[in-house]
Formats: structure tokens, sequence, C-alpha cells
């Protein structure tokens, strides 16, 4: 039987040098019942699963292989590696392509290149990378710079609260004041 | 913060992450306030994010409450604190209640927001829906499913994907739109100036129209080819690689539904295998592979010439891609990629350990008798520098290797040694090379007393005790055989001075074995020598080893009658089939202690002479090898289940890659034993003795008829019963008396009484229920090896009556009407009568046998060799020798030879079957040779 899904990668991870999780995304679909035997219907499976993901990867450099009846696509970096990981079955060319958006688009997106404090210190933009790029399985981009262009950095500063001094301001400052303190009274009650 | 998370946050092993109390905590202040500060809430968001990425969770009660505290944050307009907040929110949303609340807010989002967060806005909304409320997102998938944006539109395409399950009719709504937006190549908005990015536009949106129009006309074969005419093909519009991918895998689903439609997708094929994506070639090259004997054959060339292209690449994946299709592909036949040996073999030292193993199990497969004894040299020193998972692969490699190229043994079992005595290595990686030497020993005789012999040289320093003893049994089993026993003697009693009590004891069985060593008396008497001085051993296991082993020998020496009693326990003839013994004593204790008043009968076990036994062991291996594609080369350790079900067998140790039977057929196999008991515990069939053998259960209707019938033939002395197993599948109706009438169709001439003796109804058969009626015949002939050979017409006779829908019973009043039904016939074939067994070399055996019978056949259906060859197996009831029963999709000849033992009288039976396929059919010349002349007549003229 072919795979027509478009529900192809099963997981997405990072882990530090020591194989310890910075992030990781088991994807099921969002409108069904977990299957009891996949990675995400539980977390003990999946720290097995990383460990020995690990073991087998590290100082491997081999950047793809299969463990558990999966297609694991990785790349390791100083002190982080990153996984994406399919079903066996899967065309290895099609994740690459997926991962490479993945690999890319982090780069892209921090500074100072893929390292664990990089990870870390940007983490809601990895985040949001990653989410751009599959969603619940499915592969939504596979543009490093299209994914990076969608990934919105914090916001700059903290925005003050912006009164104009007009008529409509002066209104809009006294609907302001009217709705804050109604909330305090509430808040009393 | 209770003292419990204080000492969290010490722990070293969570790293920097914060601490879950605080955050939460933290959170409902920070969202609840007014004006929200975006950054911080950001901030807090990540942190949140990173919580539940590492696995923690939150109560229902709190993660409800963190919903919607962040649902509070929809107020601020900052698009960067609403991106983060989308993705929150499809984190939180599994684990809340409530979540429909969010909705309105998201829907606004939908409608007005920037096109930077419409599509995670679309793509969280459907997450909050459920089934009574997901229509009402129609309108706004719709409107941004026709957006200009293509990340709009792939949101949407997406989205409406994920909402299929629970909302189908809503999503067919837009089955039009879906399909203009596989064609639409829609272009990303020209980046404004301050973007550091210059993205360029992947048109995958198509891939997902592609994917979501799939599944709407999924059912509808004729608007799936339509959909195929219109987008693949010269002028296709589709850009995107992974749509065109999706592309071949639709022409896949096809042609594997209906072979017959191949010829038209043909050019395409060709086309695909062309592209320059190599996604598309390589999944072409995969289309190609799997229909192998299908397409035409440059087509097949062309495929595997790409693949070819793809093993020198720089790019890992694809040679990775390459290699393992090509190994799968090596499994069927080999032949055809011969070509990519020299690209192969530069692989084999590649830096990805994955891709050479691949490549050598490929080579070892495509290898010729000439090139093998080089690769082997290179394996030798490969096989040092990998782990040990990839280790036990390549010997499981080798071991099949070993059954195909018996000449090349010797070349073999020097690299099995060489592997064998290096200090490196697992347990389970020496336990495999053992395993390899066993079969070895086995299985090509010419190897034995050489291999034997490397063996005891191993066992003078070998520091596994499990090991030691699997060696010493098997020197044991086969030294007395040797021609010269006394070497193996010597090399097992330095053991016994030498090791601890359980490789003492396991030296002191295998000694006693050489006892029986015919034609050298002095042989004996040192053996009872070396015996009584064990006698003294500080272990009383040992002890008593030797004290029994030296009665028994005694007894054989004074040729009491109790002498082949004796004889049989110190060298048993057959053993017990361990798989059925352990599930019978099991079962039997699970019983309870009523069942324990009864001691358990261990002649229902199966029992093996040595000849079967091996026979199944070779069944086995053949079996494994088929199955190797994919298991085997993966990485190792994976495959759970294939060491799940080794480990229950207890044959293997290592069982990386052994499978065990299919699981089907250990499932009928259960199934049959269930049906023999139900049989042998009825109290008509108690005077006919033992069942001498059943058949295997034989389906006689399709297993979507209303009555389900399936035949099991039993054979006893004096009589042959018939087993009909019927199931009844109708949903309102109840059968009463049920009786199958078979008719004999006279090809028994007279052997077997015409009338049955007796026929058992069932007395009714209520709807799902499946029972079983007997139909007993006697056979005339009073000589029991008579092979009796009959074919059964069958017809089904019961009263019908519907079932009251109260009761589930049938209506009191209701006489039923009289029905019948008919079903296939049932063969009482002489395959029936022979069971596999094993000789070592077909040829010499073949022309030993005295009596020979050659009939020949035509077959004019258009059949395979496979199929005809699959057929002739089971019908003949043999063990298929020397891969035999494999023939390759092209070759237009075949020979198959079978091996097998009369079950009546154990007469060997030895089967050449030829056959050759011409455009008019397949003609088969079947040459049976026998002990018996009437077997060999029997067996060659009802092959078929």
């Amino acid at each position: 039987m072919v795979n027509l899904s478009l529900y192809t990668v099963k997981a997405v991870l990072i882990l530090d040098g020591e194989g310890r999780r910075l992030y990781s995304k088991y994807f099921h679909p969002p409108h069904e019942e977990i299957s009891a035997d996949s990675l995400a219907s539980s977390l003990k499976k999946q720290k097995e699963f990383e460990s020995n993901l690990f073991a087998k990867t590290h100082g491997q450099n081999s950047d793809i292989m299969i463990s558990d009846d999966l297609l694991v696509i990785y790349r390791e970096y100083v002190d982080v590696s990153i996984y994406l990981i399919g079903a066996i079955d899967e065309n290895e060319i099609v994740l690459q392509e997926a991962f490479n958006g993945f690999k890319d688009s982090l780069e892209l997106i921090l500074d100072t290149g893929i390292d664990k404090r990089s990870v870390q210190e940007h983490y809601d933009m990895v985040v949001l990378a990653i989410d751009e790029l599959i969603d619940d399985g499915i592969i939504l981009e596979t543009d490093p710079a299209t994914i990076a262009s969608r990934v919105t950095k914090p916001p700059s500063k903290d925005i003050p609260l912006n009164i104009e001094l007009n008529e409509k301001g002066l209104l809009s400052a006294w609907g302001f004041a009217k709705s804050k303190l109604a909330e305090r009274l509430q808040q009393g009650l | 913060m209770s003292a419990q998370t204080y000492k969290k946050s010490e722990d070293p092993h969570s790293g920097s992450l914060p601490d879950k109390m605080a955050i939460y905590q933290d959170c409902l202040n920070r969202f609840n306030e007014s004006p929200v500060n975006p950054k911080l809430c950001r901030t807090l968001i990540t942190s949140l994010l990173e919580l539940l990425s590492h696995g923690e969770t939150f109560p229902r009660q709190e993660a409800t409450a963190l919903f919607f505290s962040i649902s509070k944050l929809f107020q601020h307009p900052n698009d960067s604190l609403r991106q983060i907040v989308y993705v929150a929110i499809k984190e939180l949303c599994g684990i809340s209640d409530d979540i429909l609340m969010a909705t309105s807010s998201i829907m606004k989002d939908v409608q007005n927001g920037s096109d930077l967060v419409k599509p995670n806005a679309i793509r969280a909304l459907i997450r909050v829906l459920d089934e009574s409320t997901a229509f009402s997102a129609e309108r706004l998938l719709k409107n941004s499913l026709v957006s200009k944006h293509p990340s709009i539109c792939s949101a949407s395409l997406v989205s409406s994907y994920h909402l299929l399950p629970i909302a189908e009719t809503t999503v067919k709504r837009f089955a039009n739109e879906t399909q203009e937006a596989v064609g639409d190549l829609k272009q990303l908005p020209y980046p404004d100036e301050n973007s550091r990015y210059y993205p360029t536009t992947s048109h995958i949106s198509q891939y997902h129209a592609l994917g979501l129009l799939y599944q709407l006309k999924n059912h509808d074969k004729m608007a799936l080819i339509k959909l195929i005419q219109q987008f693949a093909g010269h002028s296709s519009p589709l850009k995107n690689q992974l749509a065109q991918v999706q592309m071949v895998k639709f022409v896949h689903q096809l042609v594997l539904k209906d072979p017959n439609s191949i010829p038209q997708f043909l050019p395409l094929i060709a086309n695909w295998l062309q592209s320059r994506h190599e996604a598309v070639a390589l999944e072409a090259c995969k289309l190609t592979a799997s229909l192998s004997n299908l397409v035409p054959n440059d087509l097949f060339a062309a495929a595997v010439s790409v693949l070819q292209g793809f093993l020198s690449t720089p790019r890992v994946t694809t040679r990775f891609a390459a290699v393992r299709l090509l190994n799968k592909i090596s499994m069927v036949s080999p032949e055809k990629i011969v070509v990519c040996n020299p690209q192969l073999e530069s692989l084999v030292n590649d830096s990805n350990r994955n891709i050479s193993t691949y490549t050598i199990t490929t080579l070892l497969k495509t290898g010729t008798d000439k090139n093998i004894g080089s690769l082997i040299k290179t394996i030798t020193k490969f096989i040092h520098e990998v782990n040990d998972d990839f280790k036990i692969i390549i010997i499981d490699a080798i071991r099949t290797l070993s059954l195909n190229f018996p000449e090349e043994c010797d070349t073999i079992l020097h690299f099995l040694m060489e592997s064998l005595q290096s200090a490196e290595g697992s347990l389970q990686f020496k336990n495999s090379v053992v395993e390899a030497l066993i079969d070895l020993i086995q299985f090509v005789p010419q190897s034995k007393e050489k291999a034997l012999e490397e063996l005891c040289d191993f066992i003078e320093d070998c520091e596994y005790n499990e090991i030691l003893v699997r060696i010493l049994h098997l020197l044991g089993k086969e030294g007395p055989t040797t021609k010269n026993p006394s070497l193996y003697v010597r090399h097992i009693y330095n053991r016994v001075i030498l090791e601890n009590s359980i490789i003492r004891s396991a030296a002191v069985l295998s000694l006693s074995k050489f006892a029986l060593v015919k034609n050298d008396p002095e042989l004996v008497e040192s053996i009872e020598q070396l015996l009584t001085q064990i006698k003294t051993d500080s272990d009383d296991e040992v002890r008593d080893r030797a004290s029994i082993a030296l009665q028994f020998i005694d007894s054989v020496k004074s040729k009491k009658d109790v002498s082949n009693i004796a004889q049989n326990f110190i060298r048993p003839t057959s053993t017990y089939d361990v798989v059925a013994l352990e599930s019978k004593l099991s079962h039997y204790l699970s019983q309870g202690q009523e069942a324990f008043k009864t001691p358990f009968d261990v002649s229902s076990v199966a029992k093996y002479s040595e000849d079967e036994k091996k026979a199944l062991d070779l069944k086995r291996r053949q079996e494994q090898a088929f199955n190797h594609t994919e298991e085997s080369s993966n990485s190792g350790a994976g495959n759970g289940n294939g060491t799940e079900k080794g480990g229950r067998k207890g044959d293997r140790l290592d069982d990386n890659s052994f499978n065990g039977p299919s699981l089907e057929s250990e499932e009928e196999d259960l199934l049959l034993s269930k049906y023999v008991d139900e049989m042998s515990s009825l109290e008509q069939f108690q005077s006919f003795g033992k069942c001498i053998h059943s058949s295997k259960i034989v389906p006689l209707t399709e297993i979507e008829a209303e009555f389900v019938v399936k035949g099991i033939k039993h054979l006893f002395d004096e009589h042959v019963v018939l087993q009909f197993h019927i199931t009844n599948t109708l949903k309102d109706v109840a059968l009463d008396n049920v009786e199958v009438v078979c008719q004999q169709e006279g090809l028994s001439e007279g052997l077997l009484d015409e009338q049955e003796e007796f026929v058992l109804p069932i007395e009714r058969l209520l709807p799902n229920e499946g029972e079983s009626c007997y139909v007993s015949f006697k056979k005339l002939t009073q000589n029991k090896d008579d092979i009796i050979v009959e074919r059964f017409s069958n017809s089904l006779k019961f009263q019908s009556k519907e079932l009251d829908p109260s009761t589930s019973l049938p209506f009191e009043d209701d006489e039923g009407f009289q029905d019948e039904y008919e079903f296939d016939s049932l063969f009482l074939s002489p395959g029936d009568y022979m069971k596999p067994s094993f000789v070592s070399n077909f040829a010499t055996s073949l022309e030993e046998l005295p009596y020979e019978s050659v009939s020949v056949y035509n077959i004019v259906e258009t059949n395979t060799l496979q199929e005809v060859i699959d057929k002739l197996v089971i019908s003949a009831g043999g063990l298929p020798l020397e891969n035999s029963q494999i023939v390759s999709h092209d070759a237009t000849q075949h020979t198959l030879k079978l091996s097998g033992k009369c079950i009546l009288d154990n007469t060997k039976a030895l089967l050449s079957i030829k056959m050759i396929k011409t455009s008019k059919g397949i003609a088969i010349k079947a040459l049976v040779k026998s002990d018996k002349e009437s077997l060999a007549e029997d067996l060659s003229n009802n092959l078929i």
C-alpha cells in the first residue's frame, strides 16, 4: 500500500550535547485519537527513544539512519543535535527537503549559528520556525527564507500606553479609566 | 513555592528549565494585567512552551486557567505577541476545557488580521473547533483558500485536511476551490524593504491541495485518473517537487489496485524518472521497483541506471535512499542490478555505516561465485570498524549466503572463525556467529568436520558460558558420526577438567553420546573410564549426570531389552517441537488446580526426527531470507517485534533480524490445533484410534460469503474424517440441523466407502457463530499404507429460521424452510500424506531412489510461475530445496525440487518438477522418485 497521507513527519527534536532534550515535538493528527503505540502517546517512550537515538547518532556523523523502524535525518553541531523523524517508508529525499528547511531556517534566524546557547536564548523564534515548518505532521513549508521571514522577532521594547490628548483621546482615556475602575471593583467583590 | 518544587529547580538534570509553578503564577498575573506588556508576555509564553516541550503537563484545571488568561492577550494588537499566542493555544487546547470560547477572537484575526498572522490564526482556529462547530469555519476557510497569498492558502488547505475526520462534508464543499489551487501558481508578495530575507515561492500549496483533493476523491477511481491526466504530463502546472512526488504516489496507488492500467502510465513514469528533482525520480524508481515484473525491461533498466547515478552523488540521503532501494530489489531479482556493482563496491567504505551495511548485504545478494571470495575479504576488513548491530546484520547475510553458495563454504568458514576468534564483539555477536556455523554444519555437510575442529579450538578459550554449552551440545550431536570421534572427546574432556560446573555437566552429556560409536570399542571403554572419574566431581549435578550416563551405557552394552530405551536417552532420535511444548505447558499451568489431577499428556506434542527438524529449520531460514528486506538492514536494535517473538521461540538469543514464522502462519497453526482438539474430544471418534495426520485448514468459500466454510482432512488408520467449520455471517437468520453432503468423484477406485459412515450435524447455528460438522468415511482397504486420493464435492443442507429480534432466538412456531448451499470441493491429495523432510544432496538422493514416475501437465490459465510453484509446494506437501521455491519474475523456465516423506510408512519421495512458460500457458513435467512405486505414481498423477 502506498502512503498517500500528508502526515509525513513524526517528530522534530533538538537535543543538547549530552542527549538531553532542548525541544521536542511528537506530531499526531489533531482530530484523531492518539494510537497507544505511537511515540506521541507517552513521555516514557519518548525519553527512551531519545536516549536510544542519541546513543546511535552521537559522534557518528552519518546524517541519515533507521532507528526503531523510523527514518531519522539529523545533523550534529558542537553542543546540539537536530533531528527530523518520519515513517520508514517515506520518501527519503522529501524528508531531507523538510529537514533542510528546518536546518537552514534556524541558521537564518539564529545570528550566531546553531548552538545550545542561541537555541535557548531565541527559544521563541525556534518554536515559531518549527511551527511554520510543520503543522502537526504535515510539511507546511520547505523554503528556509520563507520560514524565516514569517518568524517574528520579540517585540523590541515595552510599548508605552499611547493616549492622545485631543477630544477623542480624552474620551478614550475616560473610557479606559472607567473600565479599569470597573475591573478593580469586580476584583474587589 | 513548595519545598519540593524548590528542590526541583536545583536538580542538575533539569538544566536551565524554569520552575513550573512560578511560570504558571506569573502567566496568570501578567496576562490579566492591563495594559499588557507584550515583550514580557512573549518571554513568559516561551518559558511555558519550553516546559511543555520538556514533557511537563498541567492538570486540566490549571491548563484551562492558562488557556483563558492567554486568550486575554488577543486585545493587544502586536503581531509578534499574537504569533506566539497561537502556538500556545495550539499546545494547550489538547489539555484544556471549554476551548471553544476562543473561537470568536481567532475568527476575528482570520478576517481582519495582517497577512503575517492570518495563517497562524487559521491553523489555530481548526484546533479549537469540534464536530458540532466545524461548519462555522466553512466561509473563512473558503475565503482563505482562494487568497492570493500562498501562505494563507496553504494554511487553509492544511487546516481543512486536519478537519477531515470530523467535518468531511464541510470540507467537500470546497473541492472546486481546492482543485483550482493545485494549478494556481501563487507568488509571495515582494518582501518589504526592511526585510532581511528574500523568500522564493516554493509553491508548496500545490502539494497540500493535491493531498486534500486525493482524500476527497479517494473512492472515485475515474476522478483520480482525470486528476492525474490534468496535472501530470508535459504541460504540468506542478512546480513543487513534493506535489510531483505525491502525483507519482497516486499513480502507484492506481496501478497497485489495477495492474492492467500500467501501460497508460508508462510514458509518465519514464518522464518522472528523468525529473530534475531527485525526490521525484526516487519515487518513480520506487514505483518501478515495486512493479518489477509488470513493467517492460527497458523501463526497469532506466530506473536502475537512475539509482546507479544516485550512488555516486555527494548527498548522503540520496545515496542512502538509492542503496536501500537497490537492497530491496536484490531480494527478488539480484540479476537486474548487477550493473551497479562497481558503484556499490566503492560504497563499502562509506562513512555512513547504514549505507555501507546496505551495500554489503546487497553485494552479497548480487555476488556470483566468482566474486564472493574477494567480497568476503573486503568484509573481513570492514567488520572491525562497525558496531555490533551492523556486525550481526552482516553475519546474518553471510549465513544465508552459505546456504546459496555451498561451494564457497571454505571461505565463509574461514571468515566466520576469524570473527569468532577476534577479541572484539559482544555475546550477541558471537552467538550469531555460532548460529551461522551451526547452519553451515547442518546444511552444508562438506564443511562439517572442518567447522567442528575449528569450534574445538575455539572452546579452548571462550569466555561465554552460553556459547560454550551450545558448542558442547553440537559436538556431542555431530561428533560421534565423524571419521575421527576421539579427537573431539579429548577437547570435551579438557572442559571437564578446566571449567565451571555448568559447562562440566554439559560436557558430561556430550561425552556420553560418544559411547554409542559402534565401530570403536576402545573409545567406548575410555569414555566409560572418563565418566567413572567424573563421578568424583565436586558438583552433584555433574556427578549425577555421569552416573546416569554410565548406567545407560551399561544397559546398552548388555543388550537387554531396555537397551533401546537407554540408547534413546543418550542420543534421542527425535525431539519435541519446543514451541508447541511450551504453549501446551503454559496452557496446562494456567488451568489451575483441577487440571493438575491428570498429568500433562506429553504425547499431544508433536515430535520431530532429525530430518524433519532440519527441514523445519531450513524452511524457517528460507522464509527469513525472503522477509529479510527492510528489517534486516535496519540498524539492528530496532524491530522490537522480532526480538519479542524470537525470544519467545527461545531458539535464538540475538534475534535482531529473525522474525519467526509470520504471525499469520502461527495463528493458523493455533487455530488448527484448536479444531483438532475439538474433533478428538468427541466420543464418536474415540474408537478410531489416534489421528495420524490433520491437513492444513482449507478455505472453501470466499471470506465474504454468507456462510464461511473451512475444511480440514483428518486421517485415521481405518477412517477418513472431514471436518467442516461453518460460520454463519447472516445477521438475522439461524440455521438448524446443518449438515454437509459429500459426493465422491470416484478417484479412490473403491478404496474408500462411497457411503459415508455417519455425519455429525450442527443442531443450531446462530448468527456470528462458528461450529464444525463432521463427515466420516470408512476405508475399504486392509492395507494401512495405501494412499487414498479423492475429491469431495460438497453442499450444505440446513433449515433456515428467521430470528425474533427481541429474544435473538428463532420464532417458536417457525418451521423454517429447507435450503442448500454449495461450496468448493475438498481434495484429499497425495500431499496430505506427505511431510517435509530434508536431504542434503538432492541430485544424488534423486538418483538413488529406485522407482520413478513421470507425468506431464499443462496449465492454460495465465498464472505466473511463482503462483504455480506456490500451489505445487502445498499440493505435494514436500520441502522445497536449494531455494527452488523462488523464481525470478522474468524467468521462463524453472525446476522446483521438493523432498518429503510419507506419513504412513516414512517412505522417501523426491520430486523434481520442471516447468516452462510459453505464450500458451505453463507446461509442467513432474519427475517423482520414491522407495515405493505406488507412492511415486500417486504423487505424480495427482499433483494438480
